[in-house]
């Protein structure tokens, strides 16, 4: 599709050569370019960054996708993948002279293939919606983020996302088996097979977590998984975070793998009590476990959980004994963020992992930051996988408070890092922490991912200034990492 | 290119290294670092020689087999555990050490149970590097999938000599691209791992099993659509044909395993429990039985829905008189087969395979028939495999007829030496 362009006439030509291009390959209803509509783009989950893009494109076909990625190629124009704009690490915050490409329209479901046991979706299709699609059938779609509803399955693929049930079903990598992703140049690659183990580089095993680096995806294979006989959930209470690690560390060593284990701190269990009253136990940290499977299993280990949590010092055990019990139990979980929204001005979600067996220890530290940094931290966390979400409590007017919480909120990284844990379990690196890879990550491991994605996108116009630090974002030296002082005294290394 | 010599080589790394052999190539090198990796494939990559990394050898023929290099790399004395976390349930370990040394150093943990899930063939032999670059798997991925599930995180060595690491040991990472998923059945031909960090699972302590036995084509496949529905979660579930046998296992709490047995042995009136004895007797042969026997072995898969229309194959090539065995994994769509080494007769079952929307990749033989493993058929992702080959190791240095996919009917390499 050869096209005449003036490359050389300059930024505004350029911008207005673009639109009208979109606008003919896409419709002009469907290209947004007025400042009241480019707001709504300026920022995902993560508000604190915002940059408005020259336009948004929302295509509705892979065909589409390909002209205006092509379209982009020849004019040297950024472009950023949005699915909901629920991503907590500003991966789909757009780029400076850059475009926003939305995946809204496209939200087909487009087969439900249940003796195959997959499904095919268009990016922009709800996580939610897929497991709606096929209960009936008695399958469910295992990923469940707690932005399940709104979140699509196209940011699912990018972020690799996880939720509390990953702790026994794995990760979005797990359960995606094909892609369709069109490059960075408009070309359309069909990664992945309808065959488990299908031979050849597993190329779709690096798009999922590439978080839009790589290409836009427009169609996702999903893996479906029957869904179990029994579900069971328990809410153990303890007088400290302290205890409630140490039962969830007895569970793991019974070789329990529990369908999902979640903890609360008191700071979280205060803010949802007080704000939407689900009845938890005032205590100092709450253990919320589900079991599940085929009933005789489910129900003899979930005797086993119970009484582990009581010999660890559980100071009450609720279980619940019906659906309703069991989702008021897991209401407080679910609802944990919007009500520190409520309770606290600001709040910075920071995502950070820790080797499983360390959580009481990391907590204890976290505890100590809290009190260095003069404020809250609200811990409310997959504990099955060492997965840590401390909100910090600021107040953005109060003078400095944003400083404040973001070197709180390295702080504790640097307490995931210090113990063998990673930077992110399942937010994503995005903007926020492209600067803190180099903590994790040498020059050399930086310099190989670096390869792999010019391999896929040799033009680097697919969400620039993500994933990988630049001497741009972070300086000649990237990252700030200033070694842990338990490093320093040897105690430590980072893996 | 002046070819690698033994002098030379022993100046590199010291005396011990390198493996005593004839003049002829390849030139075997035994490293015992990761700097020593480092060192010679930066060498290597300089002097334009082709480089083989080999683990236990147990799967040369894999991945397009073995082709014509200049060294190889035995790296079987990379060989030391980092770290065993039993609480945490992994283990970090050199990439040269052979799994069955591995499943001894985890299963001693005082008052835990546990193992790295992985029975691919020869696979106490194999090492945890090999079993990652070949993604081998065998019956028990029903459950727990192949190393693709398993590995956390990997110290690598890229051909030009970087060294460098992706994800790490924690059991939940997003920090970076997932290279560990690129890694696993690259075949080698990307980089030389040096370190793994692997995921282990808690043993079961309640084991029962079940066995279909005497099944036609269509009673086999039923029951298998079956298995899918009941609540019962099987770690095996395997086919064999022509034995024409279904094999169950089912793992939990004792009467949690129990209790999933009586379901599945329930499906079908023919269907029945084995006693330990019994399963003992089928279990010790299960990973390893396709590669009994002579002929051309392949890995194979399927979609769910054509298992049936693959049974019936099988049981039209017994009928033949053809020399065959299949183990699949029955609710997976994955597995292996022995054939005869006939040209045709591979070529036929590929054919008719791929009718069903299935692939086949030759493990064992290709020396016979050539690979004739299935093609991708996307033209893009093939120009994207060749491109990420050519980003980490534009010299082809490592493994390059290793490419990234068999091209049909081209002749695995066989003449020149062999570096298997
Ligand atoms: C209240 C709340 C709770 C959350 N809970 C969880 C949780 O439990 N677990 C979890 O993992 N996450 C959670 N998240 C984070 C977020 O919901 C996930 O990261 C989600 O996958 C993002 O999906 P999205 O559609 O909103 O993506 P977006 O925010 O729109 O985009 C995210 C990234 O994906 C890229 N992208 C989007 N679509 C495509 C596409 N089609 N092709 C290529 N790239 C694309 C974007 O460029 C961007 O880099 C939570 C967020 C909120 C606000």
């Amino acid at each position: 599709m050869p096209v005449m362009v003036e490359l050389q006439s300059g930024p505004e030509m350029k911008v207005e050569t673009l639109v009208k291009r979109l606008r003919e390959e896409v419709g002009a209803e469907w290209v947004l370019t007025s400042p009241s509509d480019l707001r709504t783009y300026e920022c995902d989950g993560l508000t604190g960054w915002r940059q408005a893009p020259i336009a948004v494109v929302l295509p509705a076909t892979t065909d589409e996708v390909s002209r205006v990625l092509a379209l982009c190629h020849l004019l040297g124009v950024p472009f950023v993948a949005r699915g909901s704009g629920t991503g907590l690490s500003g991966g789909a915050l757009p780029v400076e002279d850059g475009i926003v490409i939305g995946l809204s329209r496209m939200r087909s479901i487009l087969s439900v293939d249940l003796e195959n046991e997959r499904v095919v979706v268009q990016p922009g299709v709800p996580n939610l919606q897929v497991t709606q699609a096929v209960q009936a059938a008695g399958y469910f779609y295992a990923p469940d983020p707690s932005s399940q509803r709104v979140c699509s399955i196209g940011g699912n693929v990018a972020e690799n996302s996880g939720g509390a049930h990953c702790l026994k079903y794995g990760f979005t990598t797990n359960h995606v088996t094909a892609a369709t992703l069109v490059l960075s140049d408009g070309r359309v690659a069909h990664l992945g097979s309808q065959c488990p183990d299908s031979p050849g580089l597993d190329l779709l095993g690096v798009l999922i977590g590439s978080e839009g680096t790589l290409g836009v995806v427009t169609e996702v294979t999903l893996r479906i998984v029957r869904s179990p006989e029994r579900i069971q959930t328990l809410l153990a209470a303890f007088d400290s975070t302290d205890g409630a690690g140490q039962a969830v560390a007895a569970i793991i060593a019974a070789g329990i793998v529990p369908a999902a284990m979640e903890m609360m701190d008191r700071a979280t269990i205060e803010a949802v009590e007080a704000t939407m009253h689900a009845g938890y136990p005032n205590c100092g940290a709450a253990l919320l476990v589900e079991l599940d499977g085929p009933a005789p299993e489910c129900e003899s280990l979930f005797q086993e959980v119970s009484a582990l949590c009581q010999r660890v010092g559980a100071t009450e055990v609720r279980v619940a004994a019906d659906e309703r019990e069991r989702a008021l139990l897991w209401k407080g979980r679910r609802g944990a963020f919007s009500a520190m929204g409520r309770v606290s001005p600001d709040y910075y979600v920071q995502d950070g992992v820790v080797p499983r067996s360390r959580l009481a220890e990391v907590l204890a530290g976290i505890g100590q930051l809290e009190a260095k940094h003069g404020l809250r931290v609200a811990n409310v966390f997959h504990a099955g996988d060492g997965n840590l979400h401390p909100l910090i409590l600021y107040d953005r007017r109060s003078p400095g408070g944003a400083g404040r919480a973001r070197e709180l909120a390295e702080d504790i990284l640097g307490l995931c890092l210090a113990a063998g844990g990673s930077l992110t379990g399942e937010h994503g690196v995005g903007r926020d922490k492209v600067c803190q890879m180099p903590r994790l990550f040498s020059v050399s491991d930086q310099e190989v991912m670096c390869r792999v994605r010019t391999a896929f996108d040799p033009s680097g116009l697919a969400n620039p200034g993500k994933l990988l630090p630049t001497p741009r974002l972070c300086g000649e030296h990237p990252g700030i990492y200033r070694p842990h002082p338990i490093e320093l005294a040897g105690q430590a290394e980072r893996l | 290119m002046k070819a690698p010599s033994a002098p030379e080589l022993t100046e590199l790394l010291g005396p011990g290294a390198v493996l005593p052999s004839t003049d002829a190539l390849p030139v075997r090198v035994h490293p015992s670092s990761v700097e020593q990796v480092s060192a010679l494939l930066a060498l290597a990559n300089s002097r334009g020689w082709v480089v083989l990394p080999q683990g236990g050898g147990t799967k040369a023929g894999w991945g397009g087999g073995t082709g014509i290099c200049d060294l190889v790399l035995e790296m079987t004395g990379l060989n030391q555990l980092v770290e065993h976390e039993p609480g945490d349930l992994i283990c970090v370990a050199g990439a040269g050490m052979r799994l069955g040394r591995l499943q001894e150093i985890v299963s001693r943990a005082p008052g835990y149970q546990q193992r790295l899930m992985l029975d691919a063939p020869q696979g106490s032999r194999a090492t945890l590097g090999g079993l990652v670059a070949t993604r081998a798997s065998g019956p028990l991925r029903t459950r727990y999938g192949t190393m693709r599930d398993l590995l956390l995180g990997a110290q690598f060595v890229l051909a030009d000599g970087t060294i460098a690491r992706t994800g790490g040991k924690v059991v939940k990472n997003v920090a970076g691209y997932d290279l560990d998923k690129l890694l696993v059945g690259s075949n080698g031909s990307l980089a030389v791992l040096v370190e793994v960090a692997l995921r282990l699972h808690p043993v079961p302590s309640g084991r029962a099993s079940v066995v279909l036995a005497h099944a036609t084509p269509q009673r086999a496949a039923s029951f298998l659509a079956a298995l899918r529905r009941v609540p019962a979660v099987p770690s095996i579930a395997e086919v064999l044909w022509p034995e024409r046998t279904v094999l169950v296992q089912l793992e939990s709490s004792p009467e949690g395993a129990e209790r999933q047995a009586e379901l599945v042995a329930a499906i079908d009136p023919e269907a029945r429990q084995l006693d330990d004895a019994e399963w003992e007797h089928w279990h010790r042969t299960l990973s390893s039985r396709p590669w009994e026997g002579d002929g051309v072995v392949a890995g194979l898969a399927l979609p769910l829905s054509r298992i049936p229309n693959l049974l019936f194959l099988a049981e039209q090539m017994d009928q033949k008189g053809v020399d065959f065995s299949l183990s699949l994994r029955g609710t997976v769509g994955v597995g292996e087969i022995r054939l005869p080494s006939v040209e045709g007769t591979v070529r036929g079952f590929r054919e008719a395979l791929e009718s069903m929307d299935g692939e086949l990749e030759i493990h064992r033989g290709s020396g016979v028939v050539g690979q004739m493993g299935s093609t991708l058929s996307d033209p893009i992702s093939r120009t994207l495999s060749a491109a990420v080959k050519r980003a980490l190791d534009p010299r082809g240095t490592l493994a390059p007829w290793r490419v990234t996919e068999p091209s049909p009917f081209s002749s695995g390499a066989a003449d020149g030496p062999d570096c298997g």
